[in-house]
This record gives structure tokens, sequence and C-alpha cells, in this order.
């Protein structure tokens, strides 16, 4: 007898054990246990967490863990998860009542949250009315209707559902035309056509460029613009804006996408166009501050593609999520190597005035530490830790691979355009010291004057062979294989840079002694500003003096570029090609959900930068996982989902009801079920474009570099291509809620009475009311076609009766006017 | 200058909700308050961060008497193992903000002020001249001991249940405008930090948009952003009644928008605002004696001393709820002193000492006093025990804010912590307390300030303190 029960207690521990190891374990354990409750062992389970003790032996029904479990009492465990099987339960109980007694303490088993999960495609749920069940994310949607007992509402009219997909996809409202013209065939397939149509408008990759923009963080340099210092972001970072553009209207998978921004210099470095888009990492430069350049490139690489907060783990193991502060080091480490550079590309060889921003491992060896809770004074260097993703998303990194770099690539500057740019630049100089030399002649210059002018004119005619001697040296030196010419060729550039070094300081030599000369000519005495002016003369004076009289290098003639590292360390290419997998479970769906967010107007995850443990559940997981897996089947194409949700009956419903009352409001007033669509405010920039575009002065060009912000409304160009940066933003777009540069994971969406004023008073849509209130005139003189045309162009619908009379008798520029500041203008039905 | 238009409701009659008010149901409110009010107006100074109680408004001599002492070596042992320490305590990260286990001692001193003798820090000179004017609460709690406490001390739930309606939001939605120029709901200073609640913290959540508070700047120059209109001003009227018309008719047709509803409502507001908040802003009538009240004559204290005259001249233009801010630093806020306590508070007190006493005497000497409640808060107090070597961490246990001006008792002392400082032992008021009485004061009442679907809990409503009223 007695041996019996032994039995059956070991046999009851072994079989309860898997239950608390895999549904309570994961978050009731570590350092830091959820609610200070660690299941883990029998006398912690005694003692309990903050609210009480969790196990009563022999009673499951007084037990917290077993009530928590069975839904009896608050809060309802696991949180946030499926309540678990009732033959977990029973073991449970039956564990409890025989004394909850542990073999051995309990290890966490993987951790089970959903995100961590590989999304599995559901079967679609049967037994949907047939509205809803040809399209599969219909009948995910149509089975939350049921289950939360909501009635969905009837189809958008097609005049507000193709203004809906107009905006969603380009950005700008559809003509009058546009809309009549599906008014009059509002076919299924009719609307297929025009979805399918705006997929392939260019418009759709500067309207979805800037939704990408706001999670990727761009933002044009900043620092001191007047100094032109740069101290975050990068020069020249509007080409990796370019690239998004560009990526997203030819459908670049979102998974090379990516790669290429994280390792572009790594997967084609020979190549600018793919180069380009490591901006994403250029924009997260700090000039001062490593460290906090190594964070924004941490934090926001994680928020950004995997929907998690790893910044937590800074400074100690993360709270919520299994991440711990080693794994955000080790985080770190892909990282660690990178530096930004700016290549010049061709036609300019000033790099501040045009370059490209783009990213390189400068340093392979820099090790990783640690920093002592979160302390940079504090790096734990006792151990370097080398570059690991977190092991609770799954997946290890392949072995890291060192790649070896182009010559192009390690060094920019032996490029033929290059070496032409700068053979150019030198012609150009000395054209324009002998034109100089020419003008001080013509002009009887005083005799030194004249002298200084040959001087110049000698050293420019000496630093052109010069330059083409030292490109010719390195020409050879980095032939492949090696010019066995190159040591003459050296000799020679060494030679030939010597001899106009020469000259060119003897001019500067010589000038400078003018100018001192001058100055002190000048000079009244006491005076400190002359004084000033006499010094710095002297120095310069000076400073020539000894470049002359230096001796030459050692080292040979001057190469004409700086040299990188001939490989790149290939972590970051490892951590892409981790992150971009089929394989990881977050990437996809952290996605999806923000691409559903911009089309439905809420995600699907509400928490859209946290999938963790203190994110907030999907609302439809089952739709979510669906999505994420049909996103990754069709080559992780964006333009494929699109068309899918922009097909979809829950994207056609109406955002209204239509009465005040509708039951559904009541049961469900957030609409988490989505019984009908939610209207949305036009983003900041949508509104202007929309101004621009529906009045007809839209410069429909595309990229290039970052537009003054205070020329909004005077340069009709998009608002996407105007500089965007902490410092600067257009202020217009500031009043309506743009993103802001620092992070913008979801835009905010205020009505506030600056922006009344913003419409009611803007230079902006005074002037467009005046232009197109002329141009609707001229075709439509008579007051009643004037008000027909200007609802049609503006609002894309026909007035009602009881709107005709009232917008017939205002003053057509007033109409139009009111017409822009009208909540159906502004607003996506 | 106004426009005239359909009414709001006038408008919505043709929808559901004005169907549904008919029914029995439900009312909105009708901007009437509950009850004969005694305050009309209010003005709510935040301090981010979590300014400290002992160094304020709460001496506690045995600090100094026990400093560098174990809690657990003294008389006081107790408080470490009250049960108060787990009962209210809801932690966003388990553990971050543990209890220390030495006694800090108290840096600063303290005097006995005015008539009624209450004791207030030397860093408060300028209030502590007021005190007879203030009723000082010290016995708040709270049971968030991080800073998403900045988000529930306007809203009242803790941050891990969401965002729910601001006090500012609810007396918005509660009750009618005082006048027709400005926004009723106004935010001064630059709000708190996205950390803590961002913009949550003056929001209306679920009572919709029209009731969030308005962010003004304290700028002459730059009051508001596009304010001058190019058409004239008889033009632009015209053409604000048309665009208020055709709203109204489209807007019949979503009855369930309340975005819609907000936009028709900032549209006739901005028609006015830009008049009237570029004249707030222009200090030019308030005389030189004013201005040094404020402190407008020092480097120190002109920030928060115009922010805090914009407060008073906003009030008294008649606006409804000024909520200010004093103290964000792109992060959980200037006044979390977890370490350099004594450096800090110094500092962050001369900053506000005087503009905030100013602002007293001011609303003083206009007989404004009589109308106007003063709030000064903070979303919760510092530990008696030492962080670090020279701070104190967190402290929802126990901590201090006061009230003065309308229907507010002078001269008053309610509640009491312990003898550390560190639980709230006596009359202990959770958060909403003050929003009830506040509510109380403006004549409403918190129960009957609901929206159908959005039940609300027992803990939302508070209870009045009436032991502070006069």
């Amino acid at each position: 007898m007695r041996l019996g029960v032994f039995v059956l207690t070991a046999v009851l521990a072994q079989a309860s054990v898997p239950v608390i190891a895999n549904k309570c374990a994961g978050c009731h354990s570590g350092a830091s246990p959820r609610g200070n409750l660690d299941v883990t062992t029998r006398e912690a389970l005694l003692r309990g967490g903050s609210r009480g003790p969790a196990v009563v032996p022999g009673n499951a029904s007084a037990s917290l863990i077993y009530k928590a479990a069975a839904h009896q009492a608050e809060p309802h465990m696991p949180m946030g998860a499926p309540k678990l099987a009732s033959q977990d339960l029973e073991s449970l109980a039956a564990w409890i009542n025989s004394g909850a007694h542990f073999e051995q303490p309990v290890k966490a088993t993987a951790p089970t949250h959903w995100a961590y999960q590989a999304p599995r495609k559901a079967q679609a749920p049967a037994g949907i009315p047939a509205r809803w069940s040809a399209n599969p994310v219909d009948a995910f949607v149509a089975a939350g209707h049921k289950q939360k007992n909501v009635q969905p509402v009837e189809p958008a009219d097609p005049r507000t559902l193709i203004r809906r997909a107009y905006l969603d996809l380009t950005g700008v409202p559809p003509t009058a035309a546009q809309v009549e013209q599906f008014a009059a065939d509002p076919s299924a397939a009719a609307y297929t056509r025009v979805v399918d149509q705006l997929l392939q408008d260019p418009r759709y990759g500067e309207r979805w460029g800037r939704h990408w923009m706001d999670i990727w963080r761009y933002s044009d340099w900043y620092g001191w613009r007047k100094a032109g210092d740069v101290r975050f972001s990068a020069r020249h970072i509007w080409r990796w804006r370019d690239w998004i553009v560009e990526a997203l209207n030819s459908d670049k998978s979102y998974a090379a996408m990516i790669r290429e921004m994280l390792a572009g210099d790594e997967i084609d470095p020979g190549n600018p166009d793919v180069v380009r888009a490591t901006g994403f990492l250029a924009r997260q430069y700090h000039k001062y501050d490593r460290d906090g350049w190594m964070q924004d490139a941490v934090d926001h690489t994680a928020l950004a593609f995997l929907g998690t907060t790893l910044k937590c783990a800074r400074c100690h193991d993360h709270k919520y999520d299994p991440l711990s502060q080693k794994e955000y080091y080790q985080f770190r480490a892909f990282f660690e190597p990178y530096n930004i550079r700016t290549d010049r590309v061709p036609g300019e060889v000033d790099v501040t005035k045009a370059g490209l921003a783009r990213v390189f491992d400068a340093e392979l060896d820099t090790p990783t530490y640690l920093y002592i809770r979160g302390d940079v004074k504090a790096p734990d260097r006792a151990a370097s830790l080398d570059p690991a993703v977190p092991g609770a998303m799954g997946g290890r990194v392949a072995p890291i691979e060192p790649v070896s770099l182009p010559q192009s690539a390690y060094y920019p500057d032996n490029r033929a355009f290059v070496h032409q740019d700068l053979l150019a630049q030198a012609k150009a100089d000395l054209e324009r010291a002998e034109t100089e030399l020419r003008k001080a002649k013509e002009s009887s210059a005083a005799a030194e004057k004249i002298q200084a002018a040959e001087k110049s004119l000698a050293a420019a005619k000496a630093f052109v062979p010069a330059l083409q001697a030292r490109i010719a040296a390195d020409r050879a030196k980095f032939a492949d294989p090696p010019d066995p010419k190159y040591e003459d060729l050296a000799a020679a550039a060494k030679k030939a840079e010597r001899e106009a070094g020469i000259l060119k300081a003897d001019a500067e030599v010589f000038s400078a002694m003018l100018d001192l000369n001058e100055a002190r000519a000048k000079a009244k005495p006491g005076s400190v500003a002359d004084e000033k002016a006499v010094t710095a003369a002297f120095k310069r004076v000076n400073d020539a003096q000894s470049a002359l009289t230096q001796p030459a290098g050692e080292g040979g003639y001057t190469p004409v570029g700086k040299q990188y590292p001939d490989r790149s360390s290939g972590r970051r290419l490892a951590l892409a090609n981790w992150i971009a997998a089929n394989a990881n479970p977050l990437t996809a769906r952290v996605a999806v959900n923000h691409i559903w967010a911009r089309h439905f107007g809420k995600p699907l995850v509400a928490s859209v930068f946290d999938f963790g443990l203190n994110g907030k559940r999907p609302s439809h997981p089952e739709l979510l996982d669906w999505l994420a897996v049909e996103f990754m089947e069709s080559g992780w194409s964006m333009k494929k989902l699109h068309r899918l949700l922009l097909t979809s009956e829950t994207y056609k419903m109406a955002s209204t009801s239509g009465i005040g009352d509708h039951p559904s409001a009541r049961t469900d007033p957030e609409n988490i079920a989505l019984w009908r669509m939610n209207s949305r405010r036009m983003e900041a920039e949508i509104v202007r474009d929309a101004i621009l575009s529906v009045s007809g002065v839209m410069d429909p060009a595309m990229g290039g570099p970052d537009l003054d912000e205070g020329k909004g409304f005077d340069v009709y160009r998009r608002s996407i291509y105007f500089r965007h940066s902490p410092d600067t933003q257009m202020e217009f777009l500031r009043t309506f809620d743009m993103a802001s540069p620092a992070e913008c994971y979801e835009r905010n969406e205020s009505v506030v009475p600056q922006q009344a004023l913003a419409l009611a008073n803007s230079k902006l849509s005074r002037d467009q009311s005046r232009a197109l209130a002329k141009k609707i005139r001229e075709a439509h003189p008579q007051p009643e076609a004037f008000a027909r045309a200007a609802f049609e162009t503006i609002l894309g619908r026909p007035p009602t009766g009881e709107e005709l009379p009232l917008a017939a008798k205002a003053q057509p520029e007033n109409l139009v006017h009111v017409l822009f500041n009208h909540n159906d203008f502004i607003t996506i039905r | 200058m106004g426009f005239t238009g359909l009414a709001l409701g006038a408008m919505l009659h043709r929808d559901g909700i004005a169907r549904a008010a008919t029914t029995g149901v439900w009312t909105p409110p009708d901007g009437k308050p509950h009850f004969a009010p005694k305050a009309k107006r209010v003005i709510w100074l935040f301090m981010i961060g979590g300014a400290s109680q002992m160094e304020s408004f709460d001496p506690k001599p045995e600090l100094n008497k026990y400093a560098g002492k174990k809690f657990a070596d003294t008389p006081h042992a107790g408080v470490l193992t009250n049960p108060l320490v787990k009962q209210n305590l809801r932690e966003v990260i388990a553990g971050l903000h543990k209890t220390h286990a030495f006694i800090y001692p108290l840096q600063v001193g303290y005097k006995k002020r005015g008539q009624s003798g209450i004791e207030v820090s030397d860093w408060f000179p300028h209030v502590g001249e007021c005190i007879d004017d203030i009723a000082v609460i010290r016995s708040m709690w709270t049971t968030d001991n991080n800073h998403g406490a900045q988000i529930q001390f306007h809203t009242g739930r803790h941050s891990l249940e969401g965002q729910f309606p601001t006090l500012g939001s609810w007396i918005h939605y509660g009750l009618g405008s005082l006048n027709d120029n400005l926004p009723q709901f106004v935010v001064l200073g630059e709000p708190i930090d996205t950390c803590c609640g961002g913009v949550g913290a003056h929001g209306a959540s679920y009572l919709g948009p029209e009731h969030n508070g308005v962010q003004l700047n304290v700028d002459a120059k730059n009051p508001l952003l596009f304010a001058t209109p190019s058409i004239s001003p008889e033009e632009q009227r015209r053409e604000f009644e048309l665009l208020h018309e055709l709203n109204g008719i489209a807007g019949a047709r979503y009855p369930d928008d309340p975005a819609m509803r907000a936009r028709i409502k900032s549209y006739e507001l901005a028609f006015r605002m830009q008049t009237a908040v570029p004249e707030v802003m222009r200090f030019s009538t308030e005389s030189e004696a004013t201005r040094r009240m404020y402190g407008l004559d020092q480097d120190v204290t002109r920030p928060f001393g115009e922010i805090c005259l914009a407060a008073r001249r906003l009030a008294e233009t008649g606006v409804r709820f000024v909520q200010v801010f004093h103290g964000q630093n792109g992060g959980a806020g200037k006044w979390d002193a977890h370490s350099n306590l004594k450096k800090g508070h110094t500092e962050l007190c001369a900053q506000t000492d005087k503009p905030v006493a100013g602002l007293l005497r001011d609303l003083k000497q206009r007989g404004m006093f009589d109308d106007t409640l003063v709030v000064w808060c903070t979303e919760f107090g510092r530990t008696p025990g030492c962080q670090g070597t020279n701070g104190r961490d967190h402290h929802p246990y126990g901590f201090s804010i006061w009230m003065a001006g309308a229907g507010v008792k002078g001269g008053t002392v309610h509640g009491a912590t312990d003898e550390l400082g560190f639980h709230a032992v006596e009359h202990r008021h959770y958060v909403t307390d003050l929003h009830a009485t506040v509510l109380h004061l403006l004549g409403l009442d918190a129960r009957r300030l609901e929206v159908p679907g959005r039940k609300r809990l027992e803990i939302d409503f508070g209870a009045p303190v009436r032991e502070v009223m006069a």
C-alpha cells in the first residue's frame, strides 16, 4: 500500500512537471520571475509570489496556481495564451492533491511565447458566408465576427473605396475622371484592375517608402548645420531613401531589403546601387558617442525588424523577455566592426557636395565587452563576446565567414571615374590659374601680384603631371597581376609630387608674405583685430615655409585616396541572413503587422515594436500567422501582400455603420474584430501632397538630394523629398503629426485646432485654392457646375442636394479653399 | 468675433447619438455642473520625475536621528515589513526598485511658516510664505513604483492597464466652455516623455480627441503657428461658416466618427484662437511688479515664471484646465533624484518656488483665488532610504501634494506618513481621491462621468477629500 502511493506520487510528479516546465516556467523562473513567483522548486511554490503561496499541497482547488490555470481566479494563466488542455489541468490537480512533490527542480523549457514559435498557416475557417470565404483574410476576420458577436457593415460605396485605394497605395487622391470611371463600373474585376495598376504606379514607392522610412528611422543629417558639422546620420543619406523607393517599386523581396540594408557592402561590395542601402546603418552614426551609435544600431535593428525591445537588456537581463544582458552585447558584436564613410560619386570630387553614404567594416578586431549595469565606463574585460543571436528567438547564425572585397570597395579612389574627375579638376585649376595671371597682367596689377599669380600657375602646372604620376603608380600597384613597373612609377610619382609640392609651397609662402605685408601696412596701432590679422598672416608664412623645407617622406608618393580593409568581417551578413530567414519567427510577422496597420488603420498586434511577453497579443493570431507564412511563401513580395489585402472584403467595408448606436459599436467599440473599416486622417505628407496633386501642380520628379524644408509651400515636389531631421522639419507637416525622425513605429493621429489653422491660413492652401479655382472655372463657369466639379475634384464625390445650393452660393476661390479644409478631404474613409 | 453656425448638438440631432439620448439609458453631459461648484477653473502644476516629500512638505527629523543606520537597526524596522509594501504595489519590473537598507538624512532644513506654523522646507521659501493659503496632503499613495506613475497620476490607472481619459479631459468632457476663444484644456511646458505616457498624460483616450489637452507655446513671437489669415476677417468668417455647414451635412453620415466631431470643433476654436492666443501670450500689459512676482527678472526663474504667468492669463481668459509640466528631460524627468538629490532639488526648487508663489499671490491680488484651484503635484515621492551615496529611489507608498485657492481650506495639513515618511498611514489617499476632490470643487460627481460601453471601476472614482475643503 505504502509502496503503491509512493509510485503513484512519482508518476504524477513526472506527469505534472512538464506542464509547469512548458507552460509556467518560461516566465516564472530565473532572476526576476513574473509576479515574484518561481515555479521551479517545491519550496518556491509554497513560498509563492506577490499574490501569496501558489500551492496548498493536497488541495488543488485552494491552490492559486491551479485556480489561475483553470481560470477560476484572476489572473488567468498562462498569461495571454490559450487555457491549458483539460488533461493538463487534471494532471496538475492530481499532482497538487498528491502533495506537489518534485523529483528534481523544474528546468524552464524553451519559451513558449507565441511570437517565438514559427508561424503556421492554419486552415482558413469553414462555414463562413460566401461574401467572406473567397479570400482567406476574410475567412479569418469573419470567424472573429462570429466569435465576438458583431455584424460586419456593408461594403463602402465605390467612390469611397477607390479614393481609399488610391490614397493607400500612392498617397494621392484619384482624379475626378478616375473616380467616375470606377463608379461607372465598380465590379470586383474593375477594382482589382485598379489595384494592380496602382501597384505599378511609381508613386507607390514614394507612398510606402515614407512608411518604411518611419520604421527605419530615416533622418537627414543633423548637427551644426551652419558649420556643416555632421553629428548624426550622414550626408547624402537621401541615396538610401531613393533606394527604398526604388526597391519598393521593383518589388524587391523584403528579405533582400533587410539583407542589403544591414550588409549591402558585404553582399555586392562593388555595386553602389546596393551599397547605398546600408544608409540604414549610416543613419545610426553619432559623431561623439560610439556607444550611443552602437546602441542605436542594436536597438533599432531589433525594434524595426524583430519587433523586440532588446534595448531593455542593455543594463540588465530583460525583465519580460528571455533576453539576457549578455545576449544584448552579443548582438552588438555583429555591429562592432562597422563604421561609415563617404565614397566619391562620378562628377564631383568634393564628398561634402556629393557622395555615397555607406558603411564598411573598419576595425575587424575590436572586442565587444558587456558593460556592467550598462555603464560604458565598466566594460567586463574578462570576456570578449562573439556575435550571436538571442537563443529565445530560435535558430543560430550560420558560421561567420569573412568577405573578401574587390578593390573598388577597399580602394574606391582607384576607380577610373575618380581619376578622371580628379584630373579634370586639376586641369580646371590650371586653367583658372592661367586666367588669374592673364587678368593680373591685363589690369596691370602690382608686380608682386603678378609674381604671385605666376607662382600659382607654376604650382598648378606641376600638379597635373604629379597627379598623373600618382595615378599611374596607384594603378600599377593595384594591378592584377601587380605591374612590374610599379617601383619605377612610384619613384617617378614621388619625384613629381615633391616637385609640385615645392612649387605649391613656394607659391603659398609668397602669397602668405604678401598677405602679411598687407596686414602690417593696414594695421592701426592698438587695433586688436589688425594685430590678429597680422599674427594669422605670419602663421601662414611659417606654415608654408615649413612645408617647403620638410624632408621628403620615407613612404614614397601619396596615394590618390584612402585605402580601407580588404575584407569585411561577414558578421552583418550573417545577422541579416538570420533575420531575413523564413525560419525566423518574428521577421515576417512584424512586417505583415506594419503593412496591415497602414491599410486598416489599426495593427493586428497593437504593440507594433514589441512582440515580446510584455507586448500585446494579436487580435487575430491565426490571421497574422497565415499572412506571415503567405508573405514568406510569396518570396516576401510586398506587392502581392498589398494586393491580397486590398482585394479582401474586409478592406472593402465601409468605415461607418451610418448610425450612431450600431449594436456592434456597443459590443466592440474599438472595432477590434474589424466589423467595419477604420477611417483615418491623412498623414502629414499626404495632406500636403493631396493638395498639390488635386490642384494639378505636383512635380512628379522622383529622387535626389533633400530639399530645403523651408520651401515646402513653393516647391511642389512630394513631401518625402524635403529635409527631415530632428532639427529640420517642415512646420506644416509637424502640425499633422509627421514622424519623429528619432523613432516612429506608428504615427500619432491627433485632432487639434493648430491643424485647422494650418489648413486655413497657410500659403499652401491659399495659393492652391486660387490656382485650382481658376482652372475649374475655365471649364465650368456656371456656379452649380463649378460647385459640382469642385466637389468631385477635391472630395472625389458630387455634392448632395443639400450641399449643392450652399456651395454654389460661395465665391469659387472660397469654395475650393473650404473644400480643402473639409473633413472629408483629409479623411481616408 | 465668431461665426454662427448650427450648434453641434443640433447638427447631430439627425443621428443615433441624439436618439440614444432619448431612450433614457444614458445622456451625454449637458455642460453644467452636477451641483454648485466652488471652483471655476484649475491650474495643475505637475513636477515630472517624483519630487521628494521629505525635502518639501513632510519633515521627518527621525531621518536625521538615524541617518546612515539600517532600517532594521532602528525602532522603525517595521516600515519594511509592513504589509503595505506589497499590498498596493504593482511593479512593472519586478524587483527593479527595491527598498533600500540604509536611512538617508534630510537634505534640507525646515521652518514653521505663516500663522498656521506649517513646516515647509527651506527650498520653498516663497511657497512657504503662502502656506496659510495652502492645504497640504501628506498621505498620497500610488501603485506603480516606476514612472508609468506619471500617466497613472493623470488617469488613475496603472500604465499596464493601458490609456484612459485624464482628469483634464474628464473636466473638458463634463463641463461647458468658459469662453469661446480658447481651448478649455491647455497644456503648458514640455509634456512628459513617451517613456512614461507621453501625450497620454494629457489625452482623452476613449472620450475622443476633441477632449485632448491642447499644447501651446509660451512664446510671444511664436505662440501659435499659422495664426495669420491672408484674407479679410469678414471673408474668413464666411468661409468658416460655409465649412461648418458643409462639415455638418457630411458629418451626419458618420455619426460614429469622433474624429469628425473633434475636427468640427477644432475649426470653431481655431477661428477664434488665432487672435486670442497671441493676445494671451503677449505679456506687455503686465506691470513690472507682476513680472517680478513671477521671477521674470531672473534667469533662473524666468522660464517657469513665464509659464506660470501664461497659466494665470489663460485662466483669466477662461481656460478651464491648465496642465503645467515642469522638469521634462527626455526621460523620466528632472525631479527623479536617484543621485545628487541635494544639488538637483536645490536647482529645481529654485526654478519653480518663486514662480509658483508668484502665481498664488497674483491670483489673490486679482480676486481670482476664490474661483481658481491650484494643485501642485508629482507622480510619487522619494524613499527615506539612501540610493547610492546621495540619492533617493522612487517611492509610491507615501508622498505629498498640495492644493490652494477655490474651496480649499488654507493653512491645513491633512493625512500623515509614518515617522520616517515611508508609508502613508493616516487618511491614505490614492491619486483618484485627488481627482474626485478637484471634480467636486468644480461641481462634478466623478460617478456621473461615464460613457456607455466603458465601465469605470471603483478605483477610478476616488472620494473627495472633504477635510481640505473650506
